[in-house]
């Protein structure tokens, strides 16, 4: 009995750094953050005690409805696409290829821009006046393509999950040829001798096999739509009129330009909600295999 | 095992509330627990603000530091949303910098408990009658939303501005086109400069400050003053002369005087950026457009040079309102000074040398706006032209500033900007996006 003690005592030391860490930077922002959203408050004064108040007023707001509309868009138009396209980068990118890793490269190089330089680009880029794509468009009478995408309210959600997808299907393509790396080549070759065509190896093979990078890429992009803020700010500033307002430029907005902390504390604790739900509904829907690298 | 887990959970979520307890949301900050603000010793002070530019401040900071001897300047400049977050950080966990850069009403307010009044500190440096030396319209401002009864100033201004429109004067001479001064002229100048590979009226519009000083313009050249009353009380964001005004604005798009896709385009950098490379005829900017002949410059675009290829003018009289273009503007940036200051002498030795000594001078030169104080001007012009400029908007306009650039309350200048990009875009009517300013009026009132 005392020996275990003496064990669990150990233990704890062991544990203490990693839990004194957690508590100081993830419990307790949380727990301020759980409190500050019960309040009418600047950040900077007195606050005034409003219990739920900051939350009925939510559920009335149109641009909080506007904000999980969009967070929906973005989670169903980004992960797919950049998936779909990242697997198909790295399936013609792992063969042997002359100057493939200077086409990995180049693939990649938008994931590791700032998404600030990636906005202003794009924004010059798909500007109607002067814009690239508008000269085009002019030049080869494609009257689509002089549409003003980013400031028009029924497309400019849609124009910055597009500029998203250019973003970061390099991401993908990346996290796919490390799982092709790891399939046994043994497997590709038996299918190959049993008469595959690509197109079948492709689809009952490689993608299967690549479950769990499937999962992984799922679950980061997810959390990755939930928190979605820079590239947004800069190309749309969530507008025009809120269109493309997402959670966290609303409370960006409403913590620091309108002073109202308590009510951008609140859209932070549902934010964190829809988060943690959502991966923890993933985690139990397919396990947690796909997290700790275990076969599931 | 399990019970080992579960007592490991319950002290992690023990510390957490411990934690938690210790420092709460929204309470107020014991001013005996905090220290005093600045980090520096007793010849240091702290200084944060997003304006003036990072170069431009240490400039400042030289100047005052070669002056006084043996007084060091700590100094970090961010951009504007960054230093929100940093002084609200700041002010909230008692290490606010000793000298802090202001907007005037909502922002200096949300400080005002933690800000030093400087009429003391203006007083003893200037005289009694201090307020002289500055800009009337910088005066009201750096007191705007000040509860009744006090009189104090929180933040004194640095820096002024009129919002203005810059016309390119090498495509008005080419087309022999004069700027505008009647909305009727806006609309013909328009007409004759359409086709070309330039927007006659560049209007960026993404940014909602642009939105609303455009807006501004129009609304006091319509009737001017309406707006404050409305947004005082005493009048309504549904009188039909402010309607009117939401009316003009709209015109600028379905008119087809702003260009395609106006909305999309920020001002800093693409629609600034355009004008200066001769993509636009004219752009509602303002005085501080003036710095784009910056004589520490170099490699300056054609139209940049000594300013040849700008001119600056009034935003057009609207039928039917004003006779005359109203001059709109106001602060820029506003310097305060945190209560807690260790060294609020040397705050303050500082703070006025930035407005109207050897720092402020510095700050002159490099034609960043105009100054909050008469009289200061740059020691080195570009051109003539650049001088002629200055001279107008220093002694000519400025004096004349009499409507603001700013509306008082936060809620309601976003309301307003969301209300513009509403109309900008046919998803409001004019009436209705009045209706939707008034709405946030009440609420906030």
């Amino acid at each position: 009995m005392r020996y275990r003690r003496q064990e669990a005592g150990t233990a704890l030391l062991f544990l203490a750094p990693a839990l004194v860490l957690f508590a100081a930077f993830v419990v307790y922002p949380i727990v301020y953050n759980v409190q500050a959203s019960t309040l009418r408050w600047d950040g900077v004064n007195v606050g005034q005690f409003v219990g739920l108040g900051n939350y009925k007023e939510l559920l009335e707001d149109p641009v909080f409805v506007t904000t999980l509309r969009n967070s929906a868009w973005w989670i169903l138009l980004t992960i797919a696409p950049q998936a779909i396209i990242g697997f198909l980068l790295a399936v013609a990118l792992n063969r042997r290829l002359r100057g493939r890793a200077v086409y990995r490269a180049i693939f990649f190089i938008p994931a590791i821009l700032s998404p600030v330089v990636v906005g202003i680009v794009w924004q010059r880029i798909l500007d109607p006046f002067n814009g690239v794509v508008a000269s085009v468009g002019r030049l080869t009478g494609i009257d689509v393509l002089t549409q003003p995408w980013l400031s028009d309210p029924s497309t400019a959600i849609f124009a910055a999950i597009f500029v998203n997808v250019w973003m970061w299907t390099g991401f993908s393509m990346l996290f796919y040829l490390a799982g092709l790396q790891l399939i046994d080549t043994s497997v590709i070759e038996a299918a190959r001798i049993d008469g595959a065509t690509g197109l079948q190896l492709m689809a009952r093979i490689l993608w299967p096999l690549l479950r769990n990078t499937h999962l992984s890429l799922l679950l980061l992009g997810v959390i990755g739509s939930l928190k979605t803020f820079e590239l947004v700010y800069v190309l749309t500033e969530g507008g025009p009129n809120h269109a493309s307002e997402m959670l966290p430029t609303y409370t960006f907005k409403q913590a620091f330009q309108l002073q109202s902390v308590g009510y951008a504390s609140t859209i932070s604790v549902v934010l964190l909600v829809v988060a943690v739900v959502s991966s923890l509904s993933m985690v139990r829907a397919f396990g947690s295999g796909f997290l700790t690298g275990d076969e599931t | 095992m399990v019970r080992s887990s579960k007592r490991y959970v319950g002290i992690a979520a023990g510390a957490a509330l411990a934690v938690g307890l210790s420092a709460c949301a929204g309470g107020s900050t014991d001013e005996s627990e905090g220290s005093a603000s600045g980090t520096g010793g007793a010849s240091t002070v702290t200084f944060r603000s997003w304006s003036p530019i990072e170069q431009t401040t240490a400039q400042m900071v030289k100047a005052f530091t070669d002056e006084n001897a043996g007084t060091s300047i700590d100094a970090t400049v961010f951009n504007y949303p960054e230093y929100l977050v940093d002084l609200q950080t700041r002010a909230s966990s008692n290490t606010m910098p000793d000298i802090v850069g202001l907007q005037p009403g909502a922002l200096t307010q949300q400080y005002r408990d933690k800000l030093m009044p400087l009429q003391q500190c203006a007083s003893d440096t200037w005289g009694s009658d201090w307020q002289s030396k500055f800009y009337p319209i910088g005066i009201e401002q750096a007191r705007m939303g000040n509860p009744d009864g006090d009189e104090n100033f929180y933040a004194l201004p640095l820096l002024v501005q009129t919002v203005n429109l810059w016309g390119n004067s090498e495509i008005f001479e080419d087309k022999g086109v004069t700027a505008p001064t009647t909305w009727e002229e806006l609309e013909s100048v328009v007409k004759k400069l359409s086709g070309e590979s330039y927007a006659p009226f560049m209007l960026p519009a993404k940014d909602s400050w642009l939105r609303n000083v455009v807006f501004l313009q129009i609304a006091n050249n319509i009737e001017p003053g309406l707006v404050y009353q409305a947004e005082d009380g005493t009048d309504s964001w549904t009188n039909p002369r402010i309607v009117e005004a939401f009316e003009y604005w709209s015109k600028l798009f379905t008119d087809g005087i702003a260009q395609k896709g106006a909305i999309g385009l920020d001002a800093y950098p693409s629609g600034a950026n355009q004008f200066e490379a001769g993509n636009a005829a004219m752009i509602p900017l303002g005085a501080w457009w003036i710095q784009q002949s910056d004589p520490s410059r170099e490699d300056l675009p054609p139209l940049s040079e000594g300013m040849a290829g700008y001119e600056p003018f009034l935003f057009p009289t609207i039928p039917g309102g004003a006779s005359e273009a109203q001059y709109v503007g106001g602060i820029d940036v506003a310097l305060g000074i945190s209560k807690d200051s260790a060294n609020p002498d040397l705050a303050c030795k500082v703070l006025t040398d930035w407005i109207a000594g050897a720092g402020a001078q510095k700050l002159v030169n490099t034609f960043n706006d105009l100054p909050a104080v008469t009289g200061m001007n740059p020691e080195t012009f570009t051109s003539d032209k650049q001088q002629e400029m200055w001279a107008m908007f220093t002694e000519d306009w400025m004096p004349k500033v009499q409507w603001s650039r700013y509306l008082e309350s936060p809620k309601v200048d976003t309301a307003l900007g969301d209300a513009l990009a509403g109309v900008a875009t046919g998803d409001l009517t004019p009436q209705q996006a009045a209706e939707k300013v008034q709405s946030a009026q009440d609420a906030a009132s």
